[in-house]
C-alpha cells in the first residue's frame, strides 16, 4: 500500500505528536496525555450522540437523587403539618422523578452501548488494515495469536474502559457530589456525621478490589487450563485410547479440577468477607445518622424528614464507592490493552513504496539476480520487534549469500538442496516479501523497488506448499486472485487442472463450502484448488513450492499433468522435492548452505557427479531396498 | 422437571451444608427485615422524644447488623463450598464417562460441543444449585417475612404496597429470558470475528501474494459489522428492562407514599409504621428482581442439565465383559474370522468378509486405495471399534473376552496424523509407560531416528511441544510417534502411513532402527511407497473393504495392475522435504 493512503494512526486527532524517527521505539508506550487525546479522537465523529448522552446521564443522575428528598418532603412538608395538598404534590414530583430516570436511563444505556461499540469497530477495522499492511518480516516476528489478541481481546478490554468505564466514572461521581451537597444542603452538622463511614468504605472497597482482581484473574487461567486439557484429549482421543491411558488423563483432570476449585474457593473468601462488611458499614452509618438525627431532633435543631432522607440517601452512597472502586481495575486493564495497540500502530511497514515506484506493465518475466545476499538477522529488524538493539555482529549468518544468476523469460527453475540451503529464502525474496542487504534483484532489467508492490505481485502467481484455502466456496477460493472471473472461467481453470472430477463429485459442485482453511478437502483437493486459482489469475511469474505430503498415487498422477499446464507459457521458480518435478525443469539450481552450488538439467548434473548425483543415488538406494 | 430432580439429586451428598447454609441464610435475612423495623422504631423514639427508647433502638440495630455480618459470612462460604463441590464432583463424573466411551461416538460428536457440556453448561448448573436455589429461597423468605410484617402494621396499605411484586418478577425473568440468548449470539459473532482474524493472520502470505488485501478487509468488515449489529440489539434489551426494573418498585413506594401519608394524617397509622413500610419498599426491590433472575437461571441449569445428561446417560458401546480375562501369553498372532463392520446403521460396509491369519511375529503390509479399509482393518486390531460381525482374535482369543486395558498394553498404533500432547518430547515418548527412564526414551529416539533433532532443540528432551509449545513439522512429529509406539514395547505393533511425511533419506535411516524395533513383534505397516511396504514379508491388497490378494510384493507387482498402479511404477517419491517451517503460507 502506498506511503500516501496511510491513515493517521495512533497518532492523536489528525497531528503527528511526537517526532518517532529518530529512536523509533523509545517512545513507543506513549504517556497517558497521548493515549487519552487519542481516545478522544476517536470519540469524535460521534460527538453529537456524545452530547445527547452526556445530557442522559446528568438528567437521569439527578432524577434518581429526588426520590429520597422528595419522600422527606412528603413527611415534613406533607404528613407532620398536615398540609394535604404538600403531601401530593412531593408524591406527584416523585412519580415524575421515576418516570424521567427511567426514561433518561433507557437512553443513556442505549446511547452509551451505541457509541462505544460503533467506536470499538472503528477500532478494530484500524487494527486490520494496519496489520495487513505490515511486511512478512513482521509476520515473522510476531505470533498469530498475538495479533489475533490486538483484534479481539485487547479492543474487548478498551470496550470495558470506554463505554462502561466513562459513564460509571461519569454517573458515580456525580451522584455521590449530589449525595453529599444534598446532606450538606439539608443538615451539615449529621452530614458530617454520616460522612465519617465514608473513608471505611472507600479502604474497605479498594482493598477488596485489590485482592479480588488477582483472584479471578487465577480462576479464568484455572478453567482455561480445564478447557485446553479437555480440548487435548478429545481431539486426540485416539491416542489415549489406542494406548489405553484414560485412567492417567482422569487423575490430571481431577488436580486441574482440584485447583480450579481452590482458585474459586479463594474467591468465594473474598466476597464472603467484603460484601457482608459493606452491609455491617451501612447499619453502623444508619445508626450513627438515628443516633445523632435523633438527638438532634428531640432537642428540635431538626426535623425528623431530614432523618428519613438521611437514612435513604446513605443507601445511595455504596454503589457508586463500589463501582468506582471497581473502574480502577477496569482502567489498568483498559490502559494495559491501548498499550499493546499502541505499539502495535506504531510499528511501520518495513517495506514501503516510494514516491517514484511505478505500475509494472505486463511482464516478461526475465528476473535477474545481482549478487544478492540476506540474512534474517537484520538488527534494524530485531529493533523493530522491541528487543534491545544489539551491536551487528561481525558477520552475520547469511541465510543466502553472492547469489548470481538469471531467469529468462518462459524458462522453468527448480531449486532443490537440503533443509536450511536458502530456497524458500530466494523464493520470498523474488516476491518482496523482504528485500536484501546486499545485492539486488531486477525483473525485465528495473529493480524491485521501482515497481509498486501489489500491482506487481498480482502478476505473479504463488502456489504454497499446503494450497492454503480460505472458507467460503471453491468457487470463492479459485477467484480469489481474480474475484471479476465468470463462472464459466472459474470452471474452465478447474478443468484445466484437472480439479473438475472431484468437484463435479461433491454435493454442491463449484459452489461447495470448504470449511475453515479448506479442512472439509483432501491435501490433493487443496493444491488443485491452489493451481486452479493460480492459472486463473495468470501470472507472468510463477512460484511454486511443491507439497511433500503424501497424496495416493492417481491423485499425484492428477498433479503432476495440473503441474505441466500450470508452467506453461510462464517464467517459474519451483521449490521441487520430487524427482519427476525436478526432471520437468529447464534448469536445476542446487543451494548448499545459501550458496549456489551447482545449476545444470538433471543429465548434466548427473553427469558431472557432484552434490545433486550424490542425492540422487542415495535415493534410489532407498527406493531399491 | 424430571431434569430438575436429577439435578437436585447432585447436592445430596451436601445436603447437611446445603441446609445449613439455607437456615443461615434464612436467618441473616430475618435480621436484614428486623432492622427497618427497628429503625421505624427508633424513629418514633424520637418523635415521643424518648431518648432511651432512641439508645435501645440503636444498639438493636448494631446488635443485628453484627449477628448478619456473621450469619452471611458463614452462609457464603458454605454455600460456595457446596456449590464448588458440585461443579467438581459434576466434572469427574463426565470427563470420566467421556473417557469410557467408545471411539464411535467422537466421531459422530464435535470436540467443541462435548467440551461446552463440562465448562459453560456445567457452570451455568453450579451457579443454579450452589447459589439461585439459596438467593431464590432467601429472597421468597425475605418478601414473605416483609409481607407479614406489613400485613401486621396494616393489611390495605400491605396489599397496596405489594401491588407491582409480580410485575417486577415477571419482568424480571423475561430480562433473564431474552438477554441470555443475545448475549450468546454476541459471543457466538465474537468467535466468527476471531476466526476471520485468524484467517486473515495465517493466509497473509497468499493474501499479500495475489495482492488481495482490499477483499480480505471487507470480510473481515462484514464480520465487524454482523458482531455490531447483535451487540446494539443486545444493548437494546438492557436498555429496555434495566431502567423499568429499577423504576417499578419505585412506583410501589410512591402509592406507599401516597396511600400512608394520607393514613397518617387521618391518624390510621403512625409515623413509625410509615417509615417501616417505607424503608421495607426500598429493601424489597433487590429481592423481587432476584426471584426472577433466579427462575431464569433455574430454566438454564435445566436445559443445560437436559444436554449434560444426554451425555452421561449414553452407555458406552465397547465394555470389556464382566469375566473378561487379561491378554493370554503368546506371540501376537491375529485373526480375522469372517470379519464386516460398518461405523453406523446408515453407512456402508466398511469392512466385508475379512478373513485374514496372521502369524505371530509376522511382518504384513496393508496396501490399497484410500477409502479400501485398511485403516479401519488396522482399528480393529486394537479394538477400536467392534467388528459388526464376525470375531477378531489375539493368540486365540475373541478380543470382547480381553480386558481393554489388557488389550491396549499389548498393542502399538501409529497412526499418519501423530498426535502429540501439549507436554515434553521425554513424556510424549514415554506415554505409554510413565515409568521408562531417561535412557530408555533416548534409545526409543534414536530408533525412530529422532534423537539428532530432539537433542538439537533449546531444551533438548524437555522441550514442550504440541499446540502450547514448539511446532514440530510434520516428519519430526511422525518419528517422535515412532519412538512412542518403540517404547510401549508392544506385542503388536501397526504403523499406519507413519512414515509418509519423512523424506526418502530419513526413511532409509529409519528403516534399520524400525527392523530391529519389529524383531518379535507382529506387525502392520499400511501405506504405498514401496519404500514403506518393503519392510513387511508379505502384503495383503484391499479394495472397497475386501482382500483382494495377498503375496510378496514380487508376487503382486507382477499379477496385480491395481498394485502396480498403487505403488507407483514411477517410483516417484520426495527427494527433499523439508523440515522448516512451510514456505509460503
Amino acid at each position: 500500500m502506498s506511503a500516501e493512503r496511510r491513515e493517521p494512526t495512533a497518532s492523536g486527532s489528525g497531528k503527528a505528536t511526537e517526532p518517532r524517527e529518530a529512536n523509533g521505539h523509545r517512545e513507543i508506550v506513549a504517556g497517558r496525555g497521548r493515549k487519552i487525546r487519542w481516545t478522544l479522537g476517536l470519540l469524535r465523529p460521534y460527538r453529537t450522540r456524545i452530547f445527547f448522552m452526556v445530557l442522559a446521564v446528568l438528567v437521569s443522575t439527578g432524577a434518581a437523587l429526588a426520590p429520597p428528598y422528595l419522600a422527606g418532603r412528603a413527611i415534613d412538608a406533607g404528613i407532620q403539618t398536615g398540609d394535604i395538598s404538600a403531601l401530593n404534590l412531593s408524591i406527584a414530583l416523585f412519580v415524575i422523578a421515576v418516570i424521567v430516570n427511567a426514561v433518561t436511563s433507557w437512553l443513556q444505556t442505549w446511547l452509551v452501548g451505541w457509541v462505544g461499540i460503533r467506536v470499538l469497530q472503528d477500532l478494530r477495522e484500524q487494527v486490520f488494515k494496519h496489520i495487513q499492511r505490515m511486511s512478512i518480516g513482521f509476520f515473522n516476528r510476531n505470533r498469530p495469536g498475538a495479533l489475533i489478541s490486538r483484534m479481539t481481546n485487547d479492543i474487548e478490554a478498551l470496550n470495558q474502559l470506554i463505554s462502561d468505564g466513562i459513564v460509571t466514572l461519569f454517573a458515580n461521581l456525580l451522584t455521590l457530589f449530589g449525595v453529599v451537597a444534598i446532606m450538606l444542603l439539608l443538615d451539615w452538622r449529621l452530614a458530617l456525621v454520616t460522612f465519617a463511614v465514608l473513608p471505611l468504605l472507600l479502604v474497605t472497597s479498594l482493598v477488596f478490589r485489590k485482592y479480588s482482581a488477582g483472584a479471578f484473574r487465577e480462576t479464568r487461567e484455572r478453567i482455561a487450563l480445564i478447557t485446553a486439557h479437555l480440548q487435548e484429549t478429545l481431539s486426540g482421543v485416539r491416542v489415549v485410547r489406542s494406548f489405553g491411558q484414560e485412567d492417567r488423563h482422569i487423575d490430571h483432570m481431577t488436580e486441574l479440577n482440584e485447583a480450579n476449585r481452590q482458585a474459586n474457593m479463594a474467591t468465594v473468601y473474598l466476597n464472603a468477607s467484603y460484601f457482608p462488611a459493606t452491609e455491617l458499614l451501612t447499619a453502623v452509618g444508619t445508626s450513627a445518622i438515628l443516633l445523632f438525627g435523633g438527638w438532634q431532633a428531640i432537642e428540635g435543631n431538626i426535623m425528623i424528614g431530614v432523618v428519613v432522607s438521611f437514612v435513604g440517601y446513605l443507601q445511595l452512597f455504596f454503589d457508586p464507592i463500589q463501582q468506582l472502586s471497581q473502574l480502577y481495575a477496569t482502567y489498568q486493564q483498559g490502559m494495559a490493552a491501548l498499550d499493546k495497540i499502541f505499539t502495535l500502530l506504531d510499528t511501520e511497514a518495513e517495506i514501503v513504496d516510494g514516491p517514484e515506484a511505478i505500475d509494472p506493465p505486463r511482464l516478461e518475466g526475465r528476473i535477474t539476480f545481482d549478487d544478492l545476499s540476506f540474512t534474517y538477522e537484520d538488527p534494524e529488524v530485531e529493533a523493530e520487534s522491541g528487543e534491545p538493539v544489539r551491536p551487528a555482529p561481525a558477520e552475520p549468518r547469511w541465510a543466502v549469500r553472492d547469489i548470481d544468476f538469471e531467469i529468462a523469460p518462459g524458462e522453468t527453475v527448480a531449486l532443490v538442496g537440503s533443509t536450511g540451503a536458502g530456497k524458500s529464502t530466494l523464493a520470498k525474496l523474488i516476491t518482496r516479501f523482504h528485500d536484501p542487504q546486499e545485492g539486488r534483484i531486477m525483473i525485465d532489467g528495473r529493480p524491485l523497488p521501482d515497481y509498486r508492490q501489489r500491482p506487481l505481485r498480482s502478476q505473479m502467481g504463488i502456489v504454497p506448499q499446503e494450497g492454503f484455502l480460505f472458507s467460503g466456496s471453491i468457487a470463492e477460493n479459485i477467484a480469489f486472485g481474480r474475484p471479476d472471473a465468470s463462472l464459466e472461467e472459474i470452471a474452465a481453470a478447474a478443468d484445466a487442472v484437472g480439479a473438475s472430477p472431484f468437484i463435479e463429485r461433491l454435493s454442491d459442485g463449484l459452489e461447495t463450502e470448504v470449511g475453515e482453511r479448506g479442512v472439509q478437502l483432501s491435501s490433493g483437493q487443496r493444491q488443485l484448488v491452489a493451481f486452479a486459482r493460480v492459472i486463473l489469475a495468470e501470472p507472468r511469474i510463477l512460484i511454486l513450492d511443491e507439497a511433500t505430503s503424501a497424496v495416493d498415487t492417481r491423485t499425484e498422477k492428477v498433479i503432476e499433468r495440473a503441474l505441466d499446464e500450470v508452467l506453461k507459457g510462464r517464467t517459474a521458480v519451483v521449490i521441487a522435492h520430487r524427482l519427476s518435478t525436478i526432471r520437468r525443469a529447464d534448469r536445476i539450481i542446487v543451494l548448499e548452505r545459501g550458496h549456489i552450488a551447482e545449476t545444470g538439467s538433471h543429465d548434466e548434473l548427473i553427469e558431472s557427479g557432484g552434490l545433486y548425483a550424490g542425492l540422487y543415488s542415495s535415493w534410489t538406494d532407498s527406493s531399491a531396498g | 422437571m424430571p431434569t430438575f430432580r436429577r439435578l437436585l439429586g447432585f447436592l445430596r451428598p451436601h445436603r447437611r451444608l446445603l441446609w445449613g447454609s439455607m437456615v443461615f441464610a434464612w436467618m441473616a435475612m430475618g435480621m436484614t427485615v428486623l432492622i427497618p423495623w427497628l429503625v421505624g422504631q427508633a424513629v418514633n423514639a424520637v418523635q415521643d422524644s424518648d431518648q432511651t427508647q432512641l439508645f435501645w433502638m440503636v444498639g438493636a440495630i448494631l446488635v443485628a447488623a453484627v449477628l448478619r455480618l456473621v450469619l452471611t459470612v458463614i452462609r457464603r462460604i458454605v454455600a460456595g463450598r457446596v456449590s464448588l463441590a458440585v461443579e467438581f464432583d459434576l466434572r469427574q463424573e463426565v470427563y470420566a464417562h467421556l473417557m469410557s466411551l467408545e471411539l464411535g461416538f467422537f466421531d459422530r460428536n464435535q470436540t467443541g460441543q462435548l467440551m461446552s457440556r463440562a465448562t459453560v453448561d456445567l457452570q451455568s448448573i453450579r451457579f443454579f444449585l450452589g447459589y439461585g436455589l439459596i438467593f431464590f429461597s432467601q429472597s421468597i423468605l425475605t418478601v414473605l417475612l416483609a409481607g407479614v410484617v406489613m400485613f401486621v402494621i396494616n393489611p390495605w396499605l400491605a396489599l397496596i404496597a405489594l401491588a407491582p411484586a409480580p410485575l417486577i418478577v415477571i419482568t424480571a425473568l423475561r430480562y433473564t429470558r431474552q438477554s441470555r440468548p443475545a448475549m450468546q449470539e454476541v459471543a457466538q459473532r465474537v468467535a466468527e470475528l476471531t476466526a476471520q482474524a485468524e484467517e486473515s493472520v495465517a493466509g497473509i502470505r497468499v493474501v499479500k501474494a495475489f495482492a488481495r488485501e482490499d477483499h480480505q478487509f471487507e470480510r473481515f468488515q462484514g464480520a465487524v459489522d454482523r458482531l455490531f449489529d447483535q451487540s446494539i440489539r443486545s444493548t437494546r434489551i438492557q436498555a429496555f428492562f434495566t431502567p423499568l426494573i429499577g423504576a417499578l418498585p419505585q412506583i410501589g413506594t410512591a402509592l406507599v407514599l401516597l396511600v400512608g401519608g394520607h393514613e397518617v394524617l387521618n391518624g390510621s397509622l403512625d409515623l413509625g409504621q410509615f417509615t417501616a413500610f417505607y424503608t421495607y419498599m426500598l429493601m424489597l426491590a433487590g429481592p423481587l428482581r432476584t426471584v426472577g433472575m433466579a427462575l431464569g437461571m433455574g430454566q438454564r441449569a435445566i436445559a443445560a442439565g437436559n444436554r449434560l445428561f444426554e451425555v452421561l446417560d449414553r452407555e458406552p458401546r465397547l465394555t470389556s465383559r464382566p469375566d473378561a480375562i487379561p491378554l493370554p501369553e503368546g506371540g501376537g498372532a491375529v485373526s480375522f474370522d469372517s470379519v464386516s463392520l460398518r461405523y453406523g446403521p446408515e453407512a456402508p460396509e466398511a469392512l466385508l468378509d475379512i478373513d485374514l491369519d496372521v502369524p505371530a511375529g509376522s511382518r504384513l503390509a496393508l496396501v490399497g486405495p484410500s477409502g479400501s479399509g485398511k485403516t479401519s482393518l488396522a482399528a480393529l486390531i486394537a479394538r477400536l471399534y467392534d467388528p459388526t460381525e464376525g470375531e477378531v482374535s489375539i493368540d486365540g482369543t475373541d478380543l470382547r473376552d480381553l480386558e481393554i486395558p489388557s488389550l491396549r498394553h499389548g498393542i502399538a498404533y501409529v497412526s499418519d496424523d501423530s498426535f502429540l500432547f501439549s507436554d515434553t518430547i521425554a513424556n510424549n515418548i514415554s506415554y505409554a509407560r510413565a515409568d521408562a527412564t531417561p535412557g530408555e526414551i533416548e534409545r526409543a529416539a534414536r530408533l525412530a531416528q529422532a534423537s539428532e533433532f530432539i537433542e538439537a532443540l533449546p531444551d533438548g528432551y524437555e522441550t514442550v511441544v504440541g499446540e502450547r509449545g514448539l511446532t514440530l513439522s510434520g516428519g519430526q512429529r511422525q518419528r517422535v510417534a515412532i519412538a512412542r509406539a518403540l517404547l510401549a514395547n508392544p506385542r503388536i505393533l501397526i504403523l499406519d502411513d507413519a512414515t509418509s511425511s519423512l523424506d526418502a533419506t530419513t526413511e532409509q535411516q529409519i528403516r534399520a532402527g524400525l527392523a530391529e524395533a519389529m524383531a518379535g513383534r507382529t506387525t502392520f505397516v499400511i501405506g504405498h511407497r514401496l519404500s514403506t511396504i518393503s519392510l513387511a514379508d508379505e502384503c495383503v491388497l484391499m479394495d472397497e473393504g475386501r482382500i483382494i490378494d495377498r503375496g510378496t510384493i514380487a508376487e503382486l507387482t507382477d499379477r496385480s495392475s491395481l498394485f502396480r498402479e498403487l505403488t507407483g511404477g514411477s517410483g516417484d517419491e520426495p527427494l527433499f522435504v523439508p523440515e522448516d517451517e512451510e514456505v509460503l503460507a
